[in-house]
Formats: C-alpha cells, sequence, structure tokens
C-alpha cells in the first residue's frame, strides 16, 4: 500500500479516447495517480504511454474522456506551476550555459528551489558553466531533470529519464528520484528498464493498445505470473514452445527464448527430449519483466478477463 | 501569480533571448555585416558627392537591417527551437506563452536597434543631414517595421521545419528587398517589379521612410498604411492559428 492510497488524486486520466493519425492511441484508458505515489507505467512500443504522458503534461488534449492535474484543466497555468516534467527528446539551447538554462527555468515557478541545491540534486556541479550544447548525452539528461525539479513540483512526469546514461549516473538519479518522493512528490515514470521500475516505483501501470491491462505493486504484477522462468537458446520455433507442457508465455529477446512455466520439471524434460541442441540454459523465478511481457501477450488477447482496475 | 512574478518572467525570458542571440555568430554577424557593409561601399563609398543618393539609400537601409534579424530571428530560430523540442518544454512549464514570443522579439528588435543605430551613425559621418526629429523619425521606423517581419517570421518558423523555414525566409528576404525596391531605386527597374512592390511590405515602408527622411513629399500615408495594417493583422491571426494548433 502507498501513502497516497486514499487521498483524492492529483493526476487523472479518465476514460480517455486519443486517436494520433489512424491509430487509436487510447482506447478509453483510466489513470488517477495519488500523492507521494510513484507510479511506473510500462508496456510495448506504441502502448499509449507518451499519449498518456502528453496528455498529463497538456501537450495534448482527450478526443473524448477527461485529463485533470491537481483538479483543474492540465493546460492551466496554475497546475503547471506544480508540475515538473522531463521530456523524452527535449533539447536544450546551445547557446546557454547550464546555470543560465536552469536559473531561467527556476524563474518560472513562484517558490523555486535554490539554484545551488537544484544543481546539487542533479549532480550537475563542475558542469555550470558549461555550454548546453557542449554536454554530453548523458549530462544532458541531468540538465533536463534539474529543470523538473527546479520548481519543487508535486508530480514529477519523468519520461524515459535515464536513456543515454552510464550506470553511476543511472545510480545517482534514481536517488535523486527518490529523494523527491520522500519529500512527498509523486512521480510518473515512463521506462524501457525493468529495473528502474522496479527501483523505484510502488505502483506499476501496465498499458497496450491504449488500455491499463494491469495495474498493481510490483509484488502484486509478479504474483499475477505464478511460476518460473526458463531461459535458453534453442532451434524450437515459438508454436512448439508454446506447446510444451505447462508453459504459459513464450518470448525471445536476441537470440535467447524466455519461457514461462507452471511446472519446471514439467517443462524442462519434454525441452530437453525435444531438443537436444539447447544451449545457455538457466531457471529462475519470474522477473518483473517476465510478468510484463506475460500480462502483454495475454492482456491483448483476453484484455476483459485480465483487466483489473486500480489494484493499488 | 503575481504582477511582479510575471514581470519577472518576461524580463528574464527577453534577457536570456537577448544573450543566445548575441552568442550566435552565424547570425548575428550577417544582420549586422551585410547593410552596414553595403551601407559603407554603395551609400557612401560610390555616392560620394551625391549626399541625396546617400540619404535615400539610408531611408531603404533602416528598413533592409530589420527584414533579416526579425525574420530569421522569428522564422528560423523558433522552427529549430520547435524541432529541437525546446518550445514544447516552454509550453509545459508555467510560462507565459506571451513572454517566450515577447522575449524573442525583444532580441530581435535589440539586434535591429543596433544594425539601424550604427546605420545612423555611419551616415551622420557620411555627411548625410537631416533635421534631428527627421533622424528619429526614420531610424524608428527602421525598428518599428521589424514587428512586422517578426510577425511574417513567426508564421513561417510554426508552420514550417527549420531548413524549410530558413529556405523560406531567406527567400522572403531577397522578395522583400528586391522588389520593394530597398536595394534598387524601382523606377529604374521595369514596370511590372512595381506592381509586386505593392504588395510587398518593405515597398510600403520603404516609401513612408523616405517620407519620413524629408525625401518625398508625405503622400498616401493612409494607403500605405492600410496595405501595412492589413499584413499585420493577417500575420496575427497566423501565428495565433498555427500557435494554437501546435500548442493543442
Amino acid at each position: 500500500m502507498s501513502p497516497g492510497t486514499y487521498a483524492p488524486p492529483i493526476a487523472v486520466l479518465q476514460k480517455t479516447i486519443k486517436r494520433r493519425g489512424k491509430t487509436l492511441a487510447l482506447d478509453g484508458l483510466d489513470l488517477a495517480i495519488r500523492p507521494g505515489q510513484c507510479v511506473a507505467l510500462l508496456g510495448p512500443n506504441g502502448a499509449g504511454k507518451s499519449t498518456s504522458v502528453a496528455l498529463l503534461t497538456g501537450r495534448l488534449r482527450p478526443d473524448a474522456g477527461e485529463a485533470r492535474l491537481f483538479g483543474v484543466d492540465p493546460h492551466d497555468l496554475e497546475a503547471r506551476g506544480r508540475l515538473g516534467v522531463m521530456l523524452q527528446e527535449a533539447g536544450l539551447p546551445r547557446t546557454l550555459t547550464v546555470r543560465e538554462q536552469v536559473a531561467l527555468f527556476r524563474g518560472y515557478y513562484a517558490k523555486p528551489r535554490p539554484l545551488d541545491e537544484i544543481i546539487r540534486l542533479a549532480g550537475l556541479e563542475g558542469l555550470e558553466r558549461r555550454r548546453c550544447g557542449a554536454l554530453s548525452g548523458g549530462q544532458q539528461r541531468r540538465v533536463q531533470f534539474a529543470l523538473a525539479i527546479a520548481g519543487r513540483p508535486d508530480l514529477l512526469v519523468l519520461d524515459e529519464p535515464t536513456t543515454g546514461m552510464d550506470i553511476d549516473a543511472r545510480r545517482a538519479l534514481w536517488t535523486a528520484v527518490r529523494g523527491e518522493i520522500a519529500r512527498g512528490a509523486a512521480v510518473l515514470l515512463t521506462t524501457h528498464h525493468l529495473d528502474e521500475a522496479e527501483a523505484l516505483a510502488d505502483r506499476i501501470v501496465v498499458i497496450d493498445k491504449g488500455r491499463v491491462i494491469a495495474d498493481g505493486s510490483p509484488e502484486a504484477i509478479k504474483a499475477r505470473v505464478s511460476g518460473v522462468a526458463i531461459r535458453c537458446r534453442t532451434r524450437l520455433s515459438d508454436g512448439d514452445l508454446s506447446a510444451l507442457a505447462h508453459v504459459t508465455g513464450v518470448s525471445r529477446d536476441g537470440g535467447r527464448v524466455t519461457l514461462l512455466t507452471s511446472s519446471a520439471p514439467a517443462t524442462l524434460r519434454e525441452l530437453l527430449a525435444r531438443d537436444e541442441t539447447i544451449d545457455d540454459l538457466t531457471v529462475s523465478g519470474a522477473s518483473l519483466e517476465d510478468a510484463v511481457t506475460r500480462l502483454v501477450q495475454t492482456g491483448a488477447a483476453f484484455p476483459q478477463t485480465q483487466r483489473q482496475i486500480e489494484a493499488a | 501569480m503575481s504582477l511582479f512574478h510575471t514581470l519577472a518572467v518576461y524580463g528574464r525570458e527577453a534577457r536570456t533571448q537577448i544573450l543566445s542571440t548575441w552568442r550566435t555568430p552565424q547570425f548575428l554577424i550577417p544582420s549586422l555585416a551585410l547593410p552596414l557593409l553595403f551601407y559603407g561601399v554603395i551609400g557612401l563609398g560610390l555616392s560620394h558627392g551625391h549626399e541625396e543618393a546617400a540619404h535615400a539609400m539610408l531611408a531603404n537601409y533602416v528598413i533592409f537591417a530589420s527584414i533579416a534579424p526579425a525574420m530569421f530571428g522569428f522564422g528560423a530560430a523558433v522552427a529549430a527551437e520547435r524541432e529541437a523540442k525546446l518550445i514544447e518544454l516552454k509550453q509545459i512549464a508555467p510560462l507565459p506563452a506571451g513572454a517566450y514570443l515577447l522575449g524573442r522579439l525583444a532580441a530581435a528588435l535589440a539586434l535591429v536597434g543596433l544594425a539601424v543605430g550604427l546605420l545612423g551613425v555611419m551616415a551622420y559621418f557620411g555627411g548625410v543631414v537631416m533635421t534631428p526629429w527627421r533622424w528619429a523619425a526614420t531610424l524608428s521606423l527602421g525598428l518599428v517595421s521589424a514587428v512586422l517581419f517578426a510577425l511574417i517570421g513567426l508564421n513561417l518558423g510554426l508552420r514550417l521545419g527549420s531548413q524549410g523555414a530558413t529556405a523560406f525566409a531567406n527567400l522572403l528576404f531577397l522578395a522583400f528587398c528586391l522588389f520593394g525596391g530597398l536595394w534598387i531605386p524601382l523606377d529604374v527597374m521595369p514596370s511590372w517589379i512595381g506592381h509586386i512592390a505593392e504588395v510587398t511590405p518593405s515597398y510600403h515602408l520603404g516609401q513612408l521612410s523616405l517620407m519620413l527622411s524629408g525625401l518625398k513629399p508625405m503622400a498616401d500615408v493612409q494607403g500605405h498604411l492600410s496595405v501595412l495594417v492589413a499584413i499585420a493583422v493577417a500575420a496575427v491571426i497566423g501565428s495565433r492559428i498555427a500557435w494554437r494548433r501546435q500548442a493543442a
């Protein structure tokens, strides 16, 4: 249970429908974020993550349904004053120094953080006088993070925050995000790194084809996929693999296959009998990534039965 | 949000945009060098002894000097910032939309002011003689005309990509200078160019500038102003639509 479960939500998407071109990006998506929650929005590419973020940050308006931020239209200046956003592909002005750019953004907010505190929290010490155009990709992401926390936001939206960062920078950013959560800020995180979601989020929302297919704590999501993951290299096809005894899910990552099974011994016996060339074999408990992959696969097939709303 | 805070946001945005422009030599140098160099060589150098020609060129060049900084500062720069998703972040941040645009306008006006001011200094020392109010009126018109060219540039910047906006701004810039008669007097050019001139803002501004600097009698001021106002209104409406569309 996260701290803000019973507080009124600060960000709401209600039955939102949004078309982007010919595709239906959001198909009646519901999402409510409460104070102090760190929600990770997960799902395959094109699931509707970016569209959800764009709706909540007022960059897009829903075709139907409602988007509310702090009880008002997300486009409202007051709501934007309590929001901090790190966009996936936002640029920085090449000609301004880090300090100038952070100072400029900080000035937009009525009660901003002290400049030096922002610089320190974002790990930008020593880079203040550099022009933004002369920074590496990871350093630019840190400046983006600095801009996002400059106004001491009540909701921090992080869209793929650690893309381009090395491991140390990622961990430092995680620490900073945890600090924001400890301060009472809610966080909406989209990421392709399931370890990042697991490290930060107390609630996982899995979406696919514009709707929520699972919503719960990381533990609850993993528990939805009871069983064990078998990873190996095999020449069997996906069809052969899913026909093996007790297999509940098949996914591929490069040359490796992950089989989810409710009975590892039974599946293994058949697998080894069918393919004597099998290689690189490991057996482990299902990870969050396995769980999400499985939920997306089955959720797409049986959206109604797999759907679980507001489990958090 | 207090008035003081809002004013401070506008002020900081303008200061930052001016700073940013100042640090972009590839934009700054041509904006200043082109009109000053042309004026120095052709206006003062070649017309030596013909003060009237230097005088007339000044009237046209204050308009010429305002076109490039305004159109490129607003056209190409807005398009580039849009492409780099800089504007997107500013649209999310609690920044009034006007602050970004006025900041950009302030930067363009600062540059135009510098270019026009330097032209004035060159003309003064090159022997152009006017009463003080005519000096003030001529140079101010150059500055004010930048607002109109900025609005036209904004339409390009909000509608086109950065490459397209630069190319189109270049094309319009050349057309405005040439067909507006800013470089070569219209009466030495074929008459069909005169018809094109009628629809360019640069022609009408150039005519007003010649009147203000005392080279032409005041005539049909209303006609010139109505065309300019019509272009301005169309540009404001056009850029509002484009801004809304990308903010929606």
